[in-house]
């Protein structure tokens, strides 16, 4: 209990004090998750768009395979990425590996079928005379397309804070992909990981206090967009 | 295939749902100022044939040509289709934003062009204290009103309306009327798809029946003589 207590107080001090190489990690992490939810965006919402709009054979395959892909562990993704971009894979000429590049297509690969899965949901569940109307007045595919992100934008926001929320806590892909370097590629996650196999527990505590308050605030954030996004007639 | 230059014409227009052919082999032409009531069954494929001709449906089949243009079918007449033929929902959508926002949807040009045009829409439909109003909180009637400024805002050459006065109180219905009666004296070609005929009295000039997959044309008071509207034989 009072290692517990002392742990907690030098988690505390360390986030107080601004300690530089914890407020590195926690960088590292906005960084390589923001930028991986950012490549991860625009081909997700088309594709969820395509799912929900456009009838072609094997569309129920493709959504069915989403889902799937949604309960696929982090490691795996990593262990499949690791394979591709180790220096005897394919893709091993990139010189990818243990780099934010490598960690930043892992979290892309777990980030995206979470945001087809649930901007598809948020785009089916909208009325078809939102698209039908914005075409009728004259408004190309594209600014369709943009007329319904705007129409069903807290139900994919949600899914965005979803897909931010899986990725920015995830261990197991950026542990394999990223190496966990000090200063480069060890971001929160694996920081914790590592710390608590040291025994060093207050560096630990302090980022899963960062990662419980940015839980926390997504989560929040969540169902408040969600309460926001009821379809009207 | 050449057809004679009218505002809108359609040949062998078919449109197959499952099983069941809705509409088969279907000719007719509409010129400019037209006002035709389109009536028939539920089902009959009303809503369908306004849909394919606002280039919102695809047919199985079909000829069309604009002002003369001519004949192509659906699939290279769907841009024109577009930009000539308005398509108005029986229950029309309204975006998520302020009605100025839902009127504004369709105009191009500067902001102070477009707050212009907005605000003669609005008095266009006396609803000029609504332009902050959200859209989505006006009652049935004034979503009807808010779509036909927005649809009049457009200026298509012609106005496909499914059902525009269905589920509208008194007043709201003879508000509508009195908006369609203006909008066909500004030259506004319409189509009005209705199971109520004796709403539209002293506006019809023609009269179109779809029954059983097959166009009739029925002669109204006034109106003028029957014309050119067939289909596929029995």
């Amino acid at each position: 209990m009072n290692s517990l207590l002392e742990a907690t107080r030098g988690a505390l001090e360390m986030l107080l004090s601004g300690d530089p190489e914890l407020w590195t990690i926690i960088g590292i992490s906005f960084k390589v998750s923001t930028t991986a939810i950012l490549v991860a965006t625009p081909p997700a919402l088309l594709t969820a768009f395509l799912l929900a709009y456009l009838r072609f054979p094997g569309r129920r395959v493709l959504i069915s395979l989403f889902s799937t892909f949604l309960s696929v562990p982090a490691v795996v993704v990593g262990l499949t990425l690791y394979l591709l971009l180790s220096s005897r894979g394919p893709l091993g000429d990139w010189r990818l590996l243990f780099t934010q590049t490598a960690m930043v297509m892992g979290q892309v690969v777990l980030a995206f079928p979470i945001l087809v899965a649930m901007g598809h949901a948020a785009l089916q569940a909208l009325d078809r005379r939102a698209w039908e109307t914005a075409r009728t007045l004259g408004a190309g595919p594209l600014r369709a397309f943009f007329t319904l992100v705007r129409e069903s934008r807290f139900g994919l926001l949600a899914a965005l804070l979803a897909a931010y929320g899986r990725i920015i806590a995830e261990v197991g892909s950026s542990m394999m992909l990223g190496g966990n370097i000090l200063h480069y590629t060890r971001n929160i996650p694996t920081a914790i990981a590592l710390e608590t196999s040291k025994g060093e527990f207050a560096q630990g505590i302090a980022l899963g206090a960062i990662l419980l308050i940015l839980a926390f605030t997504l989560n929040g954030l969540l169902h408040y967009f969600q309460g926001k996004g009821v379809a009207v007639p | 295939m050449n057809i004679t230059s009218n505002l809108l014409s359609v040949r062998g227009l078919r449109k197959r749902h499952g099983s069941r052919e809705l509409l088969r082999g279907l000719d007719f032409d509409l010129s400019a100022h037209d006002c035709v009531l389109l009536t028939g069954e539920n089902g009959a494929g009303k809503s369908t044939l306004l849909r394919i001709l606002a280039g919102l449906e695809r047919p199985d089949a079909g000829a069309f040509s604009l002002q003369g243009a001519p004949a192509r079918p659906w699939r290279k007449a769907r841009k024109a289709l577009g930009r000539s033929v308005l398509y108005l929902h029986q229950q029309p959508w309204m975006f998520d934003g302020s009605v100025a926002y839902n009127l504004g949807y369709a105009l191009r040009g500067s902001r102070k062009s477009r707050r212009a045009r907005i605000n003669e829409a609005l008095a266009w439909i006396e609803m000029e204290a609504f332009a902050e109003t959200p859209a989505r909180t006006l009652s049935g009637g004034e979503r009807q009103r808010i779509a036909l400024a927005r649809a009049w805002l457009r200026q298509p050459a012609v106005m496909l309306l499914d059902e525009p006065t269905a589920n509208l109180d008194r007043e709201a219905r003879q508000r509508t009327l009195a908006l369609l009666h203006r909008l066909h004296q500004e030259g506004m070609t319409l189509v009005i798809a209705s199971h109520d005929p004796d709403h539209f009295g002293g506006l019809i000039r023609r009269h179109l029946h779809l029954d059983q997959g097959r166009l009739d044309e029925q002669p109204v008071p006034g109106g003028p003589p029957v014309r050119l509207v067939g289909s596929e034989p029995a």
